[in-house]
């Protein structure tokens, strides 16, 4: 097991704090707190079973908060998931902080 | 089955098999979930994960969720079979014992709360080992809390089935509720094969799994009570009916049905079984039978693997190798169909003799057992029940007041130990090196996490609930006392002095205490050891 950790600016916030997923075989869970004071960080912990893919998280998390800069705290806890599972779970755990995603 | 005749089931529209969690427990509540008890965002999770190098889940796998069903209160506990299988480990096993708690204290003051349990689950959750076999105890204590109050529905949905101590739970509920798609039994294909050999059990012959385990096969043999179509709909209705059934009658559980579970294995033939194993020295010596012997004098026969003895104010009783049982997987003192359903009845008899005694006597478990029995003809048969059965009596004595103590003499492993053992309400282990308590036996175990023996001794040394040793058994908070002997083999007079002091006190104090398993996380080590799960019971009141 690994843990990462990243900061990307952030300045929007998010409604409440979502959550998406499971850890499970080549899924990942995301957890979204809002952040204590005012927008302006993402601070995102990965903890995931899989060493050795410290630049892919770099690369797949910073093109997600180009698009969507969500402050809060962020957690994933993941057991293996690509780079595509990853993106499709942060952007369901954006759409229900946001207010705008359906509860699955 | 006629193909031509059997009317053609649509395709499902809304599978139990693709939900996840909370998507389960959703759909079976009437107007969807009203509130998560101790969700994601409460972060309870497992202590025990990351030093193993493994990705804990928020939520330890489980969402328990309150809500109503066909109007009634009920609190749902749904299990995530993806998380490591469903397994029951100490944060997930304290949030679905705490949640059947708070459901019959809220029964128990006027407002009546159904509990459904989703058992999507392979049982204990080896990497918890002895804190997850000691989560499954206490939600069996707590079933059998609530049950009479309110009706405990067991759901089996899934792809993972319901497995280990996880299909004892299942055999204690009110009512049980399966798809075509659901297995329940105890020790399932690959454990079986694994510790049994292929001869026992192919663990890749499917048609043997489905006819073996299978929603069909259990329903039809009266070991579950409805079977639905894997629809959220129909199962949402089955659950429905199943609550507004409300409890059943004392007496007519299927796990207190001793008649019929009987009926059951006398309509068995182990068919030619393998020839009893020649006696090699004393193989029918045990320390079961020494320490019986010891401390209740002449042992009598229950049946030749289950010995009795009895004094003025105790019943003694313990499993013991029977080289000539017809059941061949349980001639080495193991729990078998047989043993769990003696245990079952010996103790419901002494319940019922002294219903009226000035003082009940105390039950006493002495524990030398190598395992439950891994078999074919034992999960056919259904030893998840039988075993369910043994539970049930144990914490039927507990509650009525017997004092329920166990003293641990030699091996107490897995769902032999939940059936004889650890329902009691004290626990005593010698302190030897010939005492072990855990969840598996260390090879398999090894295998099944894959790691090597040696890697999990090592990771035993650091992540307690693993160890294979008494001593951090003992560590866990529900250890009563280590006691000191000479000899574990052949008790000197001092030793059984010493043990049987320690067991009148433990009496003693037991006819005073609680007679349910609280104390096991008030204990001096469970405050240091099980803090965690201590978080769990005092958030979930809280937010109850």
């Amino acid at each position: 097991m690994h843990t990462l950790n990243y900061e990307f600016p952030a300045d929007r916030l998010p409604a409440r704090g979502s959550h998406a997923g499971v850890v499970a075989s080549g899924d990942l869970e995301v957890l979204l707190s809002p952040p204590d004071t005012g927008p302006a960080t993402a601070h995102v912990r990965v903890r995931t079973s899989i060493d050795g893919f410290d630049t892919v998280w770099q690369a797949v998390l910073s093109r997600f908060f180009t698009r969507t800069p969500l402050a809060g705290r962020w957690e994933l806890n993941d057991s293996g998931a690509t780079p595509g599972v990853v993106a499709l779970r942060l952007r369901q755990v954006a759409e229900l902080a946001l207010g705008t995603g359906e509860q699955q | 089955m006629s193909t031509v005749t059997a009317p053609r089931q649509l395709p499902a529209q809304h599978s139990f098999l693709e939900y996840d969690a909370l998507a389960r427990a959703r759909a079976l509540l009437d107007h969807g979930i009203a509130r998560v008890l101790c969700g994601p965002f409460d972060r309870l999770e497992s202590p025990w994960l990351e030093p193993q190098g493994i990705v804990p889940q928020s939520d330890d796998g489980v969402v328990i969720a309150r809500g109503t069903v066909g109007g009634q209160p009920a609190v749902v506990a749904s299990l995530e079979q993806r998380f490591l299988g469903g397994a029951i480990g100490e944060i997930s096993g304290a949030k679905i014992a705490q949640a059947l708690r708070l459901a019959a204290a809220d029964s128990r003051a006027g407002t009546p709360t159904a509990a459904l349990l989703l058992l999507e689950t392979g049982g204990v959750r080896l990497q918890e080992a002895n804190l997850g076999l000691n989560g499954v105890a206490e939600i069996c204590a707590a079933v059998l809390e609530l049950r009479p109050l309110a009706p405990v529905i067991g759901v089996i949905a899934g792809e993972t089935g319901c497995f280990g101590g996880s299909g004892i739970v299942a055999g204690l509920c009110t009512r049980l509720i399966v798809t075509p798609h659901g297995r329940i039994g105890l020790n399932g294909p690959v454990v079986i094969e694994e510790e049994a050999g292929r001869a026992e059990f192919d663990a890749s012959d499917r048609a043997l799994i489905w006819s073996t385990y299978g929603g069909g096969q259990r329903h039809a043999s009266g070991l579950a009570d409805e079977i639905v179509p894997d629809d959220a709909e129909a199962l949402r209705e089955a659950v429905q009916e199943a609550v507004a059934a409300g409890p059943r009658p004392a007496g007519t559980h299927r796990s207190e049905r001793l008649d019929v579970l009987f009926s059951r294995l006398a309509s068995l033939d182990p068919a030619s079984p393998p020839p009893p194993r020649p006696a090699a020295g004393s193989a029918v010596d045990s320390r079961g039978r020494s320490w019986l012997t010891a401390l209740g004098g002449k042992p009598s026969e229950v049946i030749p693997s289950v010995l009795r003895a009895d004094t003025s104010d105790a019943v003694y009783l313990a499993v013991v190798p029977d080289p000539g049982s017809p059941f061949h997987r349980a001639r080495a003192g193991e729990v078998g169909l047989n043993e769990s359903l003696a245990l079952a009845q010996a103790i419901r008899r002494t319940i019922d003799e002294d219903a009226h005694a000035r003082q009940r006597r105390a039950i006493i478990a002495v524990v030398d057992l190598p395992s439950q029995a891994y078999g074919l003809t034992e999960e056919k048969v259904g030893l998840h029940q039988t075993i369910a059965a043994a539970v049930d009596a144990y914490a039927a004595a507990r509650a009525a007041g017997h004092p329920v103590v166990a003293l641990v003499v030699g091996t107490a492993l897995s769902g032999g130990f939940l059936a004889h053992g650890l329902q009691a309400d004290k626990i005593f282990a010698l302190d030897d090196p010939g005492v072990t308590v855990h969840a598996m036996h260390k090879a398999a175990a090894a295998r099944v996490t894959m790691r090597t023996p040696a890697q999990l001794d090592s990771l035993a040394r650091t992540v307690m609930p693993l160890s294979y040793g008494i001593h951090d058994w003992a560590q866990l908070g529900f250890c009563d006392g280590l006691l000191h002997v000479h000899d574990a083999d052949q008790p000197t007079a001092p030793d059984i002095a010493n043990v049987q002091a320690a067991l009148a006190a433990a009496i003693e104090e037991s006819r005073g205490g609680p007679r349910d398993l609280s104390a096991r996380l008030d204990s001096a080590a469970a405050v240091r050891t099980r803090a965690a799960s201590r978080e769990v019971r005092d958030k979930m009141a809280e937010q109850w």
